[in-house]
């Protein structure tokens, strides 16, 4: 027994961690059910109520419904984000494939482009549709061959060609940079639940959108032009006062919170309570009395009104902010916008600032020429120059001018970047933005003042589109072909190989919870083919069994004992199992390195399944083996 | 239970007759192969493809006669799934620009159906898109989810609460919409899936698929000849080559004679591909395996005996293991859907191949080298 212990610890162990990597996912599963349940009944409510109610209005109710039921628990969207994920072809949604426009940033670039500039260009395209040189070079050489000089477009005419084309590479890598972070921060906002963004290559981006049924309207989400706005911030008394109108108008409404829609309570419970005697109240009292500022909370010390908001309070947040009663008391020159990174971390939470800013804004971003992050060489901190050009300067100069020790945020598709305060009057257009934490955090803030000025091109060359109910039929299709391929495995290897068949089925079904458990542990994603590949490692999986058996029985043809044929039989098959699963193994590797998104899935299933499917009949069925030989059990092997 | 027990079967013996086997079976495949050409699905070709779903079953030759004629070129219709699903492809990425004005025409009948008298301006055109713009934000947010509900693809322009302007898309799928209507104004369809495939992609993947392939190969070869002599790796290596080669014939060969299933080349099946690669030689590596066993134990013996003894010894695993996959894989081919049929097939009939290769071509070529040698193989 004692020879056992150690490996009996090593199983248990194993299914203990799937189990706890899985036990998400069962959560994710049954509040997904609860709150389905919910909208079928209230759906059947509304539609009693009013018989005649349009399918929009409904659609919009069950929405608010769904999104503030999920709003008030944090911790749904928390088990959500830990269980296991399934791909687009199995929930539906979109995938776009972006590939950055060389061509158009080229031509933007160019000082006064030409016709012959313009042929380099078109035809330098064409080429580069089918090789896999860059297109800087591909038109440098067009130049070069008709015996003109890079600098006669870009740069300096002192510039030798090998630094333009280095500077031109730069501004290709730099825009692949901003398109990301413009789509990010979009698709943030849009409210995309586990969207994906990845960067493929030096010039695409892939973009996952699960759920999405208005493609157009996404499509139109990942290739407009970014809105660079600069808006000043408004001053901490104006600030505050609006915040209390809000908190006093949701404080009689706060019991709403789950149900979110009967928006007919009215709000006369006027409490008059300063922001001081809140520190007397207890937290259950504070949400009560002050829902607003138990959400967004303020340093009664500090100098401004900045808010911050735990980064799960957001989404309420924003429900409430638009709440028909809510816009009413917030005066129409200014609006309330969160930060577009977190501020800080509390306790493992982000920490969002939420800012009130006038609405119109004081300056676009169209007029930012350049932005860069350095290291200043006085202070020896981050900080980020940004140049304009002569228009946005002189206006500029105005601004800031009229707004001495004000701030001004930097706002991009409307979240904030950044709060600069300004320190004086700024003449030339050439402003230096210090307060970055960091150089990243700077380069950052650089890329989304280029965002307004110098837009990055992106065409979508590769665009798929699920139904939900595609989906739904691949998953269904996928369980039922995952059951039957058990079934059929498993009762085949119990009737050829009796008892020890009946142990290499057991195994089988730890094998998939495996799988399962690592799946959800590496935070990988579901695809059909990646079902696909668990079923073909139900049919694999048992192979290192069959290969054990058959050499049980050889050696149990040359008149060894049950003991001795157990342990020579799994001793000699190792090789062979230890070979087949080695070159299994190396294609996994290679599929996976070259497949995209739902065959990377299946490269990633099989070799997790591979890995499994060893551990379960070398040390499981193993253990099995010894113990039954132990206890003196009769082992038949068909 | 047992079978293949104790089988004394002189296979090398026959081996002529397995070459014959092989040998017909490729030139079965490549023959078709050269002359109607391997068939690609639209990851590696680019393009379109939609996948309706009507309310009632249809009839995929009447609809390719509607279709014959709107302006697509040429236009692939088949059933896909169920006889309600029809999968449409064309080579074009969007709608030729000459279509535009009459699915704008039926866009304003839409608007002036869902608002009465109201005066649709349309601003700007794009290769996909129109834009319209209305007096109020309100009318644009009515008619935004109002033609989206009619099936039509809209949004917004801009999140701004003053937006007042309407996207909508004009795509391949809008305009099958417009010419399906009038004839089949009692069975209309919803677009299930639909995929836009730019032609540079599928050169891409192309290129990487052939890559991988290859790759695969000499991964295996390489990791084998550090297992057994080189001989034996090589002899296991023209097995795979024999696998996939054939397996790609047959595909070619058997390419719309199954009804109902889509034998096309797409990611998944290169997926199945290499997935054969790695799992086929396994079988070959369990009969290397015991031939170099048995050197050691009979070293006086007839080389060409003791191959088939050891064939003979393994026959039972061999069978069995990739028995065990073929179940697993029959489950996806019957029930996995017809997404992952092609891929099923291919696995299906590589597992056949792969182990009958393993049995017969791989130990044979190991021989017929050792015959040429005039030398004792060695481990």
């Amino acid at each position: 027994m004692k020879e056992l212990r150690f490996r009996l610890i090593l199983i248990i162990g194993a299914i203990a961690l799937s189990l706890y990597l899985l036990y998400p996912t069962y959560v994710n599963y049954h509040t997904t059910k609860k709150i389905d349940e919910v909208l079928t009944n209230k759906s059947a409510v509304l539609k009693a109520a009013d018989p005649k109610i349009s399918n929009d209005v409904l659609d919009d109710k069950l929405k608010s419904i769904e999104d503030s039921i999920k709003a008030s628990d944090p911790s749904i969207a928390k088990e959500k984000s830990k269980s296991l994920k399934l791909g687009l072809d199995l929930q539906g949604g979109m995938r776009v494939v972006l590939e950055v426009n060389t061509a158009t940033l080229l031509e933007k670039l160019a000082k006064s482009p030409d016709d012959e500039f313009k042929a380099a260009l078109a035809q330098s395209e064409k080429e580069a549709a089918i090789s896999n040189t860059s297109l800087v070079d591909l038109v440098a050489d067009k130049l070069k061959a008709k015996g003109i000089r890079l600098s006669r477009y870009y740069g300096n005419i002192r510039d030798d060609d090998s630094k333009i084309m280095s500077d031109l590479k730069k501004s290709a890598e730099d825009a692949v940079a901003r398109a990301m972070e413009i789509i990010r921060n979009r698709v943030d906002q849009y409210g995309v639940s586990e969207p994906s963004i990845q960067r493929e290559g030096s010039r695409r981006i892939i973009v996952e959108l699960p759920g999405v049924a208005r493609e157009e309207e996404a499509k139109q989400l990942l290739q407009g032009t970014a809105l660079l706005e600069f808006k000043l911030v408004k001053e901490a008394e104006f600030t505050l006062s609006v915040m209390q109108k809000i908190d006093n108008t949701l404080a009689g409404n706060v019991s709403l919170d789950s149900t979110g829609t009967d928006t007919t309570n009215s709000s006369t419970t006027a409490s008059t309570d300063t922001t001081k005697d809140k520190k007397n109240l207890s937290a259950e009292e504070m949400v009560k009395k002050h829902p607003f500022f138990s959400l967004a909370i303020i340093n009664p010390k500090g100098q401004t009104a900045d808010a911050y908001v735990r980064a799960d309070d957001r989404d309420k947040l924003k429900l409430w902010l638009a709440r028909p009663d809510v816009q009413k008391v917030i005066p129409d020159n200014c609006q309330f916008l969160l930060s577009a990174k977190p501020f800080g971390y509390q306790n493992g939470q982000a920490i969002y600032v939420l800012y009130c800013v006038n609405k119109n804004p004081e300056l676009t971003g169209g007029v930012v020429t350049n932005a860069l992050a350095n290291i200043s060489p006085e202070t020896s901190a981050p900080e980020v120059n940004m140049e304009m050009n002569s228009e946005g300067a002189t206006e500029w100069a105005r601004i800031t001018g009229a707004n001495i020790h004000k701030r001004i945020a930097i706002v991009l598709d409307g979240v904030v970047y950044s709060a600069p305060v300004v320190q004086g009057k700024i003449p030339g257009g050439h402003s230096q933005i210090s307060g970055s934490s960091d150089l990243k955090e700077a380069q950052l803030l650089a890329i989304v003042l280029k965002a307004g000025a110098l837009p990055a091109p992106v065409d979508i060359i590769e665009e798929r589109t699920i139904g939900p109910s595609l989906g739904q039929d691949s998953i269904s299709d996928g369980f039922k072909s995952t059951l039957i391929g058990f079934l059929v495995v498993s009762a085949f290897m119990i009737i050829y190989y009796q008892r020890a068949g009946t142990i290499a089925a057991g195994s089988l079904v730890f094998t998939i919870l495996f799988i399962l458990g690592c799946l959800a542990g590496f935070n990988a994603t579901l695809t059909l083919p990646g079902i696909a590949g668990i079923i073909l490692t139900i049919g694999m999986a048992v192979d290192a069994n069959v290969l054990i058996y058959e050499r049980i029985r050889e050696e149990l043809e040359t008149g060894k004992t049950i003991k001795a044929s157990v342990d020579s039989g799994f001793t000699k098959a190792y090789s062979a199992i230890i070979d087949q699963n080695i070159t299994t193994f190396i294609t996994g590797i290679i599929l996976y390195q070259f497949g995209t998104g739902p065959v990377q899935s299946f490269a990633l299933t099989l070799m997790i399944g591979l890995g499994a499917s060893l551990f379960s009949a070398l040390v499981i069925a193993k253990v099995v083996f010894e113990y039954m030989v132990q206890k003196g059990t009769k082992i038949t092997i068909g | 239970m047992r079978i293949f027990e104790h089988i004394h079967i002189d296979w090398l013996g026959k081996r002529k007759l397995f070459y014959t086997i092989s040998i017909s079976l490729f030139l079965i495949g490549w023959t078709t192969v050269f002359i109607r050409g391997l068939k690609f699905g639209i990851d590696f070709l680019g393009g379109t493809e939609i996948v309706m779903e009507f309310q009632k079953p249809v009839d995929v030759n009447t609809l390719r006669n509607y279709m014959g004629n709107i302006g697509l070129g040429n236009v692939e219709l088949k059933t896909f799934g169920g006889s309600n699903r029809v999968l449409v492809r064309t080579e074009l990425q969007e709608l030729p620009r000459s279509f535009f004005p009459q699915v704008i025409d039926n866009v304003n009948t839409s608007i002036d159906k869902l608002v009465p008298g109201l005066q649709a301006k349309v601003v700007d055109t794009t290769a996909t898109s129109v834009t319209y713009q209305f007096a109020s934000p309100d009318t644009t947010n009515l008619l935004v989810s109002g033609l989206f509900r009619e099936g039509y693809q809209t949004g917004k322009v801009s999140e701004e609460p003053s937006n007042t302007q309407m996207i909508v898309r004009v795509g391949i799928a809008e305009w099958l919409k417009e010419n399906l209507k009038t004839k089949l104004s009692d069975n209309s369809f919803n677009v299930l899936k639909e995929d836009h495939v730019g032609p540079k992609v599928g050169n891409e993947l192309k290129t990487n698929a052939v890559l991988a392939i290859f790759i695969s190969l000499i991964g295996i070869l390489t990791y084998l000849a550090f297992r057994f002599k080189f001989i034996f790796a090589l002899g296991a290596v023209v097995a795979l080559f024999h696998d996939v080669l054939i397996t790609i014939g047959l595909y070619a060969a058997l390419y719309g004679v199954i009804p109902g299933l889509n034998l096309e080349i797409d990611l998944t099946v290169v997926a199945a591909f290499l997935t054969l690669i790695g799992y086929s030689v396994a079988d070959t590596v369990i009969v290397f395996d015991r031939v170099r066993e048995n050197l050691k134990i009979h070293k006086a013996m007839n080389l060409e005996e003791l191959i088939n003894q050891s064939v003979n010894r393994t026959m039972s695993r061999t069978i069995l293991t990739a028995g065990t996959v073929l179940m697993a894989i029959t489950v996806l081919l019957i029930f996995g859907g017809e997404v992952l049929r092609a891929f099923s097939f291919t696995l299906f009939f590589g597992t056949i191949t792969g182990t009958y290769s393993s049995i017969f071509v791989a130990s044979a070529l190991v021989l017929e080298y050792a015959n040429r040698m005039h030398k004792k193989v060695q481990f």
